[in-house]
């Protein structure tokens, strides 16, 4: 049974796989915006948050700080069309493109070299480094360069950042503060991270500050504000985080553990994945509010409003279409059968909508939960008893209940033992793969009875065009489905041993 | 002796050994032969007892008559006479040429202008789907002032809009079935046939495609798209319904490929696809009958649900979900809901006959029982 269980959950996972694929083609069919690139890079921020300077699936050549810095040297060095925006990029690129980028100064011709060492020289000064004001002539930011490269070349190792950036948290001083300032963006990687642990206000002031110093944009959060309230806080690091998320490579290199996958993570679609697995759903273009927040703020209405109508409608249509296919052919049977066939051809929005128009006229307070989930039921309602009454008059007609009615147990007995239980079986499986058309309905219920769930807010989204909201919404159903498919399916396991075979022994034969 | 024995042997056997062995007695197994024709498969099984159903029979009435609406709309209900005479020139069907000389110009328009010597011949309805009153007669009531099922909140004639709508909705509906079960029979019979890591890639996008709900997918599509059209619904919902049909065909080619005579079509040399022609598709054909009819009726319902909820402006085509969208805004209007709504029940219902008739036809164990079934409804 557990195996069985632990193998249905597993087999899950290769669908949401494809899940995720089948929504991110969806995503890509947003227009991409027209793109402004520099140098070699994309210079268009709200590009670069939707990762538009990766390829879509596989990344043959992923760019790290390392060949990004090499390139904009070379466009700097050959002094070509790029160089202009090359030098913009190496500025931008900063303290973490140095250790790459000093050892080709080595390797140039002399020209080249000045160029080269000229267009560093902004960043020195951002390093605020002595006597890097004073250098003005070519020849000497070269030898400002080499004397830099033999003197502060072990302080651009990743240990002794690591190092100095806890040392700033325990004991900060500014003393530290000033030595963490000239290694400028390659301590960036440590600061976001010591960012992230650290609860200590002083130090989180002086940590959001340097890494406004060496990125040249963010919010700093002052002590005090990390004092009075977490909103300040909390607001901070998601900023952060989220910068350094879509930023990380242009200021650390991949390393040699991670390069390999970095064909597959290093892409659109493996940002999404991981910033989808992640619950890092991004921020509402509504409203500014985190979609995490808003999820779970929206999501019971609209799950309560399910599950009510899927238990009412189970517990309505199993025994009406029971009772319907034992007493096949009497008053009962064709009554409910006309009637269910009927309600199974309604659309949920036409019931909901005469709900309402009722309701309304009656009262002016009307129960709208209750009205939503009567509406909803009624559809469902339909669907599954007719399902149950098929599958109890498949087992009706079976030898096992002539013989148990020949062998003269009472009829209840025959009825509710013999073939309820086993037509119980094929209803359950299919109330499963009915969530989803359920799912459907609760939206529409929703919209007409305004009750505040995800499918109202979903509307709303398609209106105001917040694409981010929408795009999480159809990911999270999908989910939340197939997690009810699994249970529906383990349900049905536990109930009937010929299931959990079935599955089994596919897996036998895959295997063979 | 072998004039008797037609009647006692299964029709089926009876004929193909007859007329291969004796073409005087075919003349005597006419009424054999409407049952079920030589080379038996189980789509000829299938039809024969389709169209013997009386709900199919029903159901099929109906559709037609939807149909037959759709088609000729333009003559039920049109801004433009079916027939007219103005300042000097005949026009014949304005209502569908649309000649530029009467763009400016309606039914109600031309009988205000009219002067001697101009005749016309209305449509039932003189009013375009989406023509607005010029009297600005909103919301009005049933069988007033020639709106014989009164008027929209724009002034729109309902009984047009209900006209226009089943074109609106037959049209996706087919266009749309039509696509899903072309791809929904390749895709099984791929899964099917070739096994292995293909059969493992459709199972899996099946089971995706099943786990999103349909309405959410087409209304977030709807929305990214940068225009959105009726074309975009239509393969929305037909690239996603696919897979209840592919994965019936799946399991129907799966059993077929271990049948003797499969692999005794394989040992005498016939190639895949021969095989596939020949020996499978014959079989998947009544499945896909019924995933046509239930399409129609998925891909209605869809429609109808998104306009529903996303009520568009005036110019918007005619569809029974937008009207009955309208009603929301207007508590009285009865007449909003009542007869869109009753369009889209009628043709879901008779989908949904003509459905079911066909699944039980398919279905062998249903055979013998099918036919009391159908005294009932």
């Amino acid at each position: 049974m557990f195996r069985y269980a632990l193998r249905r959950v597993l087999w899950a996972f290769p669908t949401l796989f494809a899940t995720s694929l089948i929504l991110f083609v969806v995503t890509t069919l947003a227009p991409d915006p027209p793109l402004a690139f520099d140098g070699d890079g994309l210079t268009d921020e709200p590009a670069r948050a939707r990762f538009l300077d990766l390829p879509r699936f596989v990344n043959t050549h992923p760019d790290d700080v390392r060949s990004r810095a090499e390139t904009a040297a070379r466009h700097v060095a050959t002094g070509d069309a790029r160089g202009e925006g090359a030098a913009r990029r190496l500025e931008r690129l900063g303290g973490a493109a140095l250790p790459y980028v000093l050892p080709l100064l080595e390797a140039l011709p002399p020209v080249q070299r000045q160029e080269l060492a000229a267009a560093l020289m902004p960043v020195a000064v951002r390093m605020e480094l002595p006597g890097a004001t004073e250098v003005d002539l070519p020849e000497g930011a070269v030898l400002f360069w080499t004397h830099f490269r033999d003197d502060r070349a072990v302080d651009f190792t990743q240990a002794a950042v690591s190092r100095a950036v806890d040392r700033l948290v325990e004991h900060g001083s500014s003393l530290r503060e000033s030595d963490l300032v000239s290694l400028d963006t390659f301590a960036l990687a440590d600061l976001v991270r010591a960012m992230m642990t650290t609860d200590d206000p002083v130090a989180l002031e002086r940590l959001t500050r340097l890494a406004r110093h060496a990125a040249g944009r963010g919010p700093v959060l002052t002590w005090k504000g990390a004092v009075a309230n977490g909103t300040d806080l909390r607001r901070v690091r998601a900023d952060w985080k989220e910068w350094w998320f879509v930023h990380a490579t242009d200021f650390a290199t991949i390393d040699a553990f991670a390069r390999p996958f970095a064909v597959i993570t290093e892409t659109r679609y493996g940002k999404w994945l991981k910033r989808a697995a992640s619950g890092e759903l991004g921020v509402s273009a509504t409203d500014g509010e985190p979609i995490s927040q808003k999820l779970r703020a929206r999501a019971p209405i609209t799950l309560m409003v399910c599950a009510l109508a899927m238990l009412w409608s189970l517990a309505l249509a199993v025994p009406i279409g029971a009772l319907g296919a034992w007493r096949h052919g009497g008053t009962f049977d064709v009554a409910s059968s006309v009637v269910l066939f009927v309600l199974y051809a309604i659309p949920t929005f036409a019931v909901a909508e005469v709900l309402e128009h009722a309701a309304i006229a009656n009262t002016e307070e009307a129960p709208r939960l209750a009205l939503a989930v009567a509406a909803l039921t009624v559809g469902s309602l339909a669907t599954i008893s007719r399902w149950q009454r098929a599958a109890m008059l498949d087992v009706v007609r079976q030898d096992f209940i002539r013989t148990a009615k020949a062998k003269g147990l009472p009829a209840w007995r025959v009825a509710l033992v013999h073939a309820l239980r086993n037509a119980l079986l094929p209803t359950m499986t299919l109330a499963g793969m009915h969530l989803p058309v359920v799912f459907g309905g609760a939206i529409v219920v929703e919209e007409v009875f305004g009750l505040r769930g995800i499918g109202y807010e979903t509307l709303r989204a398609i209106e105001m065009h917040d694409n981010a909201w929408l795009m999480v919404v159809v990911l999270a159903s999908a989910v939340a489905i197939t997690l009810g498919m699994v249970a529906s399916d383990i349900v049905c396991g536990m109930l009937d041993p010929r299931v959990r075979e079935v599955l089994m022994r596919q897996q036998a034969r895959r295997e063979t | 002796m072998r004039e008797e024995s037609p009647e006692r042997l299964p029709p089926s056997v009876t004929i193909d050994l007859t007329r291969r062995t004796n073409p005087r007695l075919s003349g005597r197994l006419v009424g054999a032969r409407q049952v079920a024709m030589p080379y038996v498969t189980m789509t000829r099984l299938a039809l024969a007892q389709l169209v013997a159903s009386r709900r199919a029979r029903v159901g099929a009435l109906v559709l037609g008559c939807i149909a037959l609406t759709a088609i000729f709309s333009d003559f039920l209900a049109s801004d433009l006479p079916l027939l007219c005479r103005w300042n000097a020139t005949t026009y014949v069907l304005p209502n569908i040429v649309r000649p530029a000389a009467l763009s400016q110009l309606s039914c109600a328009r031309m009988r205000e202008l009219r002067k001697a010597g101009d005749w016309m011949v209305s449509p039932l309805v003189a009013f375009g789907p989406t023509e607005k009153d010029a009297d600005a007669d909103v919301l009005l009531p049933p069988c007033r002032r020639g709106h014989p099922l009164g008027t929209d909140a724009f002034g729109r004639d309902v009984f047009a809009r209900v006209v226009h709508g089943s074109r609106t909705a037959l049209g996706i509906g087919v266009a749309a079935s039509v696509v899903l079960v072309t791809l929904g029979i390749a895709l099984g019979a791929l899964a099917g046939f070739a096994g292995g890591l293909v059969d493992g890639l459709v199972a899996r996008t099946i089971e995706a495609l099943t786990s999103i709900p349909t309405i959410l997918l087409v209304l977030v599509v709807g929305a990214l798209v940068p225009r959105p059209s009726t074309a975009t619904l239509l393969w929305t919902i037909a690239l996603t319904r696919w897979t209840e049909l592919a994965r019936i065909v799946r399991v129907e080619v799966l059993q077929v490929l271990g049948r003797d005579y499969v692999t005794a079509a394989r040992a005498l040399g016939s190639s895949a696809l021969r095989i596939l022609l020949r020996h499978i598709m014959p079989n998947a054909i009544a499945p896909a009958i019924v995933a046509m009819v239930f399409g129609v009726a998925s891909v209605v319902l869809v429609e109808a649900a998104v306009d529903f909820l996303r009520v568009g402006s005036p110019d918007t085509v005619a569809s029974w979900g937008e009207a009955m969208g309208e009603a929301r805004a207007h508590a009285g209007a009865w007449w909003l809901i009542a007869f869109p709504g009753l369009a889209l029940l009628t043709t879901l219902i008779a989908c949904i006959l003509v459905g079911e008739a066909a699944r039980d036809a398919i279905d062998p164990k249903l055979r013998e029982h099918a036919f009391a079934e159908d005294e009932k409804l």
